[in-house]
């Protein structure tokens, strides 16, 4: 349990919070490739793989995003656990809704 | 709880400041999950029909501006950079800076959200917008071409329901590559609901970091306070990461058509 | 680890009442903008009292003109367009502004805080800002209701209500997609605050079932809610522009709109249930003088009934056209829900076997509650099952369980809770006598109500219609009936409350002698709650032991007659000499 240190003084954030700015462009380069290759890809033609591979360099960037930039990696688990619990719940709705519409045409009441 | 280790940004009813800095991190990220939630409700209803008319949808997106697309994912790219950075200058202390990487976060998603207002208006004028527009000018279009020479295409407006209705000429539903101008309009409706309501979004999320830069101003922002940046700059990463969904879906769909 | 203690001289002594403070929440300032500009938790929660209290009973209203109608196969008092019209406003302002905010927003603003030895909320200013987002979302519902109406039933379903009905949809749909926002304000508040304010000591094994309860909630506030939000978004940008994603003429399926619907709305039922067996939870170890049966079994079962509620929904659509297969297995998933909310009921009948039980009235309702809810339960069950259901959906069959459930469930623990928390709120006792009588007429009223519609639904009279075939009038009737009883049980409250805040006696801190921090603070509570930050030592139901959370002693419980009633005094005699008690300690 990540429960706040009461006695913590409260101290300015230290060194070890700060991102180095290497780190931040390093990050940048690599989303703003990917959705260049997102583009280049998708207007050379990718058939039946389009989708896949346009929601995957997509999820790469938000990955990315939110590891790096909105700091998921220092998060407490409270925050990590809150992350992933809301893509659990999209998981079940996709699911769900979907085991009715992707059967619906072999019949229903 | 003795009154000397208060700093001035401590609210009354926390202990110190970790605490209230992580319920305020953990507040957001919890409202940053009802914003996926509430997306979501628009992915999979897109996900459904994407897979009953997918040649529709791959059309109607195949007549979105691409250029557009490109630039304006660059732009929020951009933005959520300057924002990563508007927290580090508010951690080290560097007014200027932090300033200055704000109002650039602003500056980008105010130009994101001009290209938006070209792109919307470039659609009206092509009449591409779902309901009776859309369908008044392909039946025109489906009139017009049917009773005149084949010849005579390059007369003719060029804007989506003229593409569509040349297409589809001699054609009737049902037949294979008859593209039904009534799923081209319901792709239309998700992406003006979509790209609407993540605007409405960005909207927010510039007057947030206006907000911010006024704090800033006042001096209400001293480095042990920075959690204000941070929390807003998640709200504006979870914008920019939607819209890293939202580009493909919406207007890559269709993006290898041309080629084909 | 289960220990077994005599009852032998308590050794903690009970602290010493605490001096009434000069200043209280309640009489700090009585300005008008001192309480319109609040960020007090108690006061907000009070706000929400007097707000919901309108709202329950505009919707009251509107179920009694329903059932006056029904007392004639053709419609006693309403044209068929008044009944739809009717039906509709006792839905959305029942649901959607009575029973979602209901415990989670009074007594959950209210209590929160204190039982886990916090000052306020995490963030108060959010707090403040959902009464108003609240109030203004249901000032747009209420008059969408009243002026015109609707007539589509509060589920909405499309196209009806995207492109034929010609009544207040649009306004309604938006106050109702308003008062989400605060909705997922209040949880989101909660939830943080649960996980951020403990005071030292309170570990989560410590905290008492109502945080358990309402931090359940708060995840089903967060999660469900945006995805109505954005379905009724979806509902109003087709009625407004004409066109829109569900509408059939253009490949759209009205069906999607039922999935999305139910994905926030099925779970929202357990928003309005699950507080309310967090509330039972208090009461019951309270009025029964034991220790919770099972105290992980009934935390993790909230959080149970929170995730797998999210895996049920499409039990609503099982005859609208869905597919068999996914109709299994929605039939299969729902069923799973009994489950949890099962261990709930076994838990609580445990923990009052061999207790020492008085019936003041917040146990009263909670008894109700115990009974009604696990008819209300039971007969769910006929409804996920998938054969049954094809016969019973859209019967009043339905609305008989949907009542038990909600009413006989959630209105009940609501008012138990009112009646088990409303002295250290306002620091008044109210009437002994009226409030057992009102519990007991309640209860009655409520069985004489909802019985007779399960006779009928099974019998096929359909929900929603005005008319019915006249071998069905006695059992309208017997229900009509019942209703005024029901109605008349809800008007004692409003009179002995309102009294007891002039005329009752002074209440002492734990009037009830109960263990949670919330009553370690004098009745009303002081601004700031406690005047030290509480230092938990032990689990929230020591009543074995008789030790608050605080590891205190307990004052003598309040009994009927204590004095003279043996039956009464602590230390239980049976008719084999004094009862031993058995018992869980946890934390």
């Amino acid at each position: 349990m990540s429960k706040p240190d009461h006695n913590k003084p409260d101290d300015p954030p230290t060194m070890h919070d700060v991102d180095k700015p290497a780190t931040l462009f390093a990050v940048y380069l690599v989303v703003l490739g990917l959705a260049v290759a997102n583009i280049m890809l998708s207007v050379a033609g990718l058939h039946n793989l389009a989708l896949p591979v346009q929601l995957g360099i997509g999820t790469v960037q938000a990955v990315l995003v939110a590891w790096y930039w909105m700091h998921l990696r220092r998060g407490d688990q409270v925050v990590t656990l809150s992350a992933v619990t809301s893509l659990f719940f999209v998981f079940i709705f996709y699911v769900l809704v979907l085991s009715d519409v992707l059967t619906r045409w072999r019949g229903g009441l | 709880m003795s009154a000397s280790t208060h700093s001035p940004v401590l609210k009354h009813h926390f202990d110190n400041l970790e605490q209230q800095h992580s319920a305020e991190r953990l507040g957001m990220w919890m409202f940053l999950a009802t914003e996926v939630l509430f997306f979501s409700g628009l992915f999979v209803a897109y996900t459904v029909y994407r897979y009953l008319y997918p040649a529709d949808f791959e059309f109607a997106s195949s007549h979105l501006i691409l250029w557009i697309a490109g630039l304006n994912t660059g732009l929020l790219i951009t933005s959520s950079l300057t924002m990563t950075f508007a927290i580090r200058a508010a951690q080290l202390g560097d007014r200027p800076a932090l300033l200055r990487h704000l109002l650039a976060t602003a500056a980008l998603g105010s130009a994101f959200m001009g290209f938006k207002a070209y792109e919307y208006a470039t659609d009206v004028e092509e009449k591409y917008v779902p309901g009776p527009m859309f369908q008044a000018e392909y039946d025109r279009a489906v009139e017009e071409l049917t009773h005149a020479p084949k010849d005579h295409a390059e007369s003719h407006p060029h804007n989506p329901a003229w593409d569509l209705a040349a297409r589809n000429l001699g054609k009737t539903y049902g037949d294979p590559g008859f593209i039904s101008p009534q799923r081209v309009q319901l792709f239309l409706c998700f992406y003006y609901v979509m790209t609407g309501i993540h605007g409405i979004h960005i909207l927010v999320g510039i007057g947030c970091i206006l907000w911010l830069v006024q704090q800033t101003y006042a001096g209400k922002i001293p480095p042990e306070n920075y959690s204000t940046v941070e929390v807003v700059s998640l709200y504006w990463h979870l914008v920019d990461m939607i819209w890293l969904f939202l580009m493909p879906l919406l207007y890559l769909a269709g993006a290898g058509m041309k080629s084909h | 680890m289960s220990i077994v203690i005599a009852d032998e001289p308590r050794t903690a002594p009970p602290p010493p009442e605490p001096a009434v403070p000069v200043r209280n929440y309640l009489n700090n300032n009585y300005s008008v903008w001192s309480w319109l500009l609040t960020t007090d938790h108690k006061r907000i929660g009070i706000l929400y009292l007097v707000s919901l209290t309108l709202f329950f009973t505009v919707g009251g209203i509107a179920a009694g003109m329903v059932r006056l109608n029904l007392l004639s196969p053709s419609g006693a008092i309403l044209t068929e367009d008044q009944y739809n019209r009717m039906f509709t406003a006792h839905g959305v302002v029942m649901l959607f502004l009575f029973l979602i905010p209901s415990i989670p927003a009074v007594m959950g603003n209210f209590f929160i805080p204190m039982m886990i030895g916090a000052k306020d909320l995490a963030f108060p200013k959010l707090n403040l800002a959902s009464w108003y987002v609240f109030m203004i979302g249901a000032g747009f519902a209420v008059w969408a209701v009243l002026a015109g109406g609707i007539d589509t039933g509060w589920t909405l379903y499309p196209p009806y209500s995207s492109r034929y009905s010609h009544t207040n949809v649009t306004p309604g749909v938006f106050g109702v997609f308003i008062t989400g926002f605060s909705s997922i304000m209040t949880g989101l508040n909660i939830m943080v605050t649960i996980h951020k304010m403990r005071c030292p000591g309170m570990t989560w094994g410590r905290m008492p079932l109502f945080c358990w309860a309402l931090y359940a909630t708060s995840f089903i506030q967060l999660l469900g809610t945006p995805v109505v939000a954005i379905t009724l978004t979806l509902l109003m940008v087709e009625r407004v522009a004409g066109v829109g994603i569900f509408d059939p003429t253009i490949g759209g399926d009205p069906l999607l709109f039922q999935h999305l619907f139910w994905f926030y709305s099925h779970p929202a039922v357990y928003i309005m249930i699950v507080p309310g067996m967090g509330v039972v939870s208090e009461i019951i170890t309270c009025f029964s003088r034991k220790n919770i049966f099972g105290y992980k079994a009934v935390a993790w079962s909230s959080v149970g009934i929170a995730v797998v509620g999210f895996l049920v929904w499409s039990h609503h659509m099982f005859v609208a056209g869905i597919s068999y297969y996914s109709a299994i297995l929605f039939s299969f998933l729902t069923m799973l829900v009994a489950v949890p909310s099962a261990i709930k009921v076994f838990n609580w009948t445990a923990t009052l076997y061999r207790g020492s039980i008085t019936f003041q009235a917040p146990m009263l309702f909670t008894l109700a509650f115990l009974v009604l809810f696990t008819v209300g339960g039971v007969t769910g069950v006929f409804l996920a099952t998938l054969g049954t259901d094809i016969h019973l959906h859209d019967t009043y069959f339905v609305v008989a369980h949907f009542h038990f459930v909600m009413v006989g469930g959630m209105v009940l623990a609501y008012m138990a809770a009112l009646h088990f928390w409303w002295p250290k709120m306002t620091g008044r006792m109210y009437s002994d006598f009226w409030s057992r009588a009102s519990a007991t007429i309640i209860f009655v009223g409520f069985f004489l109500t909802f019985v007779p519609q399960f006779v009928l639904g099974y019998h096929g009279m359909p929900r929603r219609y005005p008319n019915y075939p006249q071998e069905f009038q006695v059992y309208n009737v017997l229900s009509t009936a019942g209703a005024s009883v029901l109605g008349f049980g809800y008007l004692l409250p409003g009179v002995y409350l309102t009294l007891s805040l002039f005329f009752g006696k002074k209440a002492s801190a734990n009037p009830w002698s109960a263990t949670g921090l919330e009553w370690q603070t004098p009745s009303p509570p002081t601004l700031h709650n406690f005047d030290a930050t509480p230092v938990v030592v032990c689990g929230p139901y020591e009543y074995a032991i008789a030790v608050d959370q605080m590891g205190r002693g307990l004052p003598e419980p309040p009994g009927p007659g204590s004095a003279g009633d043996p039956a009464s005094h602590f230390g239980p005699t049976g008719p084999c000499g004094p009862i031993y008690k058995e018992t869980e300690v946890v934390g």
